[in-house]
């Protein structure tokens, strides 16, 4: 990969810190600790079983948890798979319904649609202008046969930060709806305390925090009693909630990440959101864009930005020699699909199409910022002028 | 998505980018920006000497790189030929050269419909010439 492009899509996966990377690898080899955990017979089993466990604690230190909350899975999109098809499955005698979002992530909103198709209902609340939920609008949704409330905390395309402590407490009141909160842009970027949010269930990923790829974790709440139906069967692993052989360096990696995360000094947040609105000052001088999600909470990290009068796929064109960002549209094959997230918000197609999102980190420069911030404008003013806008 | 040459080329850099005025001028446009495309072209034609011929074209386009590449090569070849209503060479051809996904046929043809628009303007009967808006 060319240096010389610049890397300002955190929110898509982040690169592995060399600790952790460091960490997994004593995983993986002879000399290490990989045993296979649940072979609770010999040494080699459990060293790596230890292994786990001090990542299950570190994981449940960085988001208020109690380590036995946490069932390692392959990522977030299994963690949202086992907490929605798990708690249908599970209170399916108690109701049949869901309540949901319509800017949740895919992993939420597809299984959702399955389980529609296996005869359950769902409602998709369309959050405010702004992208947030009102908590009182959400509880209004839970019915006497509500088995599931499902939102999530950060979302992934705006970085708008749900209240999902208040939209908890609210749904307490209103039913004995479970809660489950995706969590998988949180970590390391906002404040999470699994714990104190009153929530049931929460979907977490570890590549979104410079851990690896294929770790994530499903937190669910023995405190809260909280139960589910497996979707994996054989073995029994992670409380039999999640049959498999637990990836030792995966949850190791996570683990380590996590931890780096918790310790994340305050004065590298404050970095970051200082680059995201410096490159949000020079957008906005240019005129014609639009920051998505601009009145709500959101975390710093990440600005999502409509530019008026130019079109999405050329937008993305343009940059893409030089910026590696999201698009506000989902490409197919040949043509794109306004997001339906931006859509959700208000958005038209065509500002939906224009989007882009930058979402920075750890390596993000000022001068990858002042680099990013030419790049767009550039690309904007000459597709005006083609355009004649 | 991934652009051979002539599309990266004609969409990074691209010729006759504008609008004409004049008596001589004519002006076609297709599409919609809400819709997603639209291109606009004005043709210069000469009529002095001869056969009439396109002397010089502009164009405007808001569209993915594909159409912006096919108006901005139908700009340039256009230049030099007859005024009659049809592309210098079919949109399929166009398509091919480059090589466009078989989806964005559709909005190829809004900039074959833009280019017929300006011909056809510059060879009715009543000539109605670029003063402040389009045919």
């Amino acid at each position: 990969m060319s240096a010389r492009v610049v890397y300002l899509d955190y929110a898509a996966t982040t690169p592995v810190a060399p600790q952790v990377a460091a960490r997994m690898a004593e995983c993986l080899t002879r000399e290490g600790t990989f045993g296979n955990p649940g072979s609770a017979s010999h040494a080699y089993g459990e060293a790596a079983s230890a292994s786990v466990e001090a990542a299950r604690a570190q994981v449940a230190a960085a988001v208020g948890a109690r380590a036995d909350d946490v069932v390692f899975t392959s990522g977030a999109t299994e963690a949202n798979n086992l907490a929605i098809f798990g708690t249908a499955q599970y209170y399916r005698d108690l109701g049949r319904h869901i309540v949901t979002a319509r800017t949740e992530h895919k992993s939420v909103l597809d299984p959702c649609k399955e389980l529609e198709r296996r005869g359950w209902s769902v409602t998709y609340l369309a959050p405010d202008a702004d992208g947030t939920l009102d908590p009182a609008r959400v509880a209004a949704a839970v019915r006497p046969d509500t088995v599931l409330v499902s939102v999530m905390h950060v979302n992934n395309e705006t970085g708008v930060i749900q209240d999902v402590g208040a939209i908890a407490e609210r749904c307490a009141r209103a039913g004995h709806a479970r809660i489950h909160v995706d969590a998988a842009q949180s970590v390391g970027k906002c404040d999470v305390d699994f714990a104190a949010l009153g929530v049931d269930l929460m979907s977490l990923s570890a590549h979104k925090a410079y851990g690896p790829k294929g770790a994530g974790a499903l937190l669910v709440s023995r405190q809260r009693g909280a139960h589910l139906t497996p979707i994996l069967h054989g073995g029994g692993q992670e409380g039999s909630l999640r049959s498999g052989t637990v990836a030792t360096h995966q949850a190791v990696g996570m683990g380590a990440a996590f931890e780096l995360a918790s310790a994340m000094p305050g004065v590298e947040r404050e970095r970051i959101a200082a680059l995201g609105e410096r490159l949000w000052r020079r957008l906005r001088e240019m005129g014609g864009v639009l920051r998505n999600g601009e009145r709500a909470a959101r975390v710093p990290h990440l600005l999502n930005v409509s530019f008026e009068g130019v079109e999405g796929e050329s937008l993305l064109a343009a940059v893409q020699p030089h910026l590696a960002v999201s698009t506000g549209s989902a490409c197919t094959s040949a043509t794109q699909e306004p997001s339906y997230v931006l859509r959700a918000l208000g958005r038209d197609d065509r500002l939906a199409e224009s989007s882009l999102r930058f979402s920075l980190g750890r390596f993000t420069s000022e001068a990858d910022i002042d680099t990013a911030g030419t790049v767009v404008i550039r690309a904007v003013e000459r597709l005006r002028q083609i355009a004649g806008t | 998505m991934n652009y051979n040459e002539l599309t990266r080329r004609h969409f990074e850099h691209p010729l006759r980018l504008g609008t004409l005025a004049g008596a001589d001028c004519y002006r076609g446009a297709a599409g919609s920006r809400s819709g997603g495309t639209w291109v606009q072209f004005d043709v210069r034609v000469a009529r002095t000497g001869g056969a009439p011929r396109v002397l010089e074209v502009r164009f405007l386009a808001f569209g993915c790189p594909h159409v912006i590449a096919a108006a901005a090569l139908v700009a340039e070849e256009g230049e030099g030929g007859a005024p009659e209503p049809r592309l210098p060479q079919s949109i399929h051809s166009l398509r091919e050269r480059l090589d466009a996904p078989v989806e964005k046929l559709g909005r190829l043809f809004v900039v074959e419909d833009a280019w017929i628009a300006a011909l056809r303007c510059a060879a009715g009967p009543a000539h109605t010439h670029i003063t402040q808006s389009s045919c």
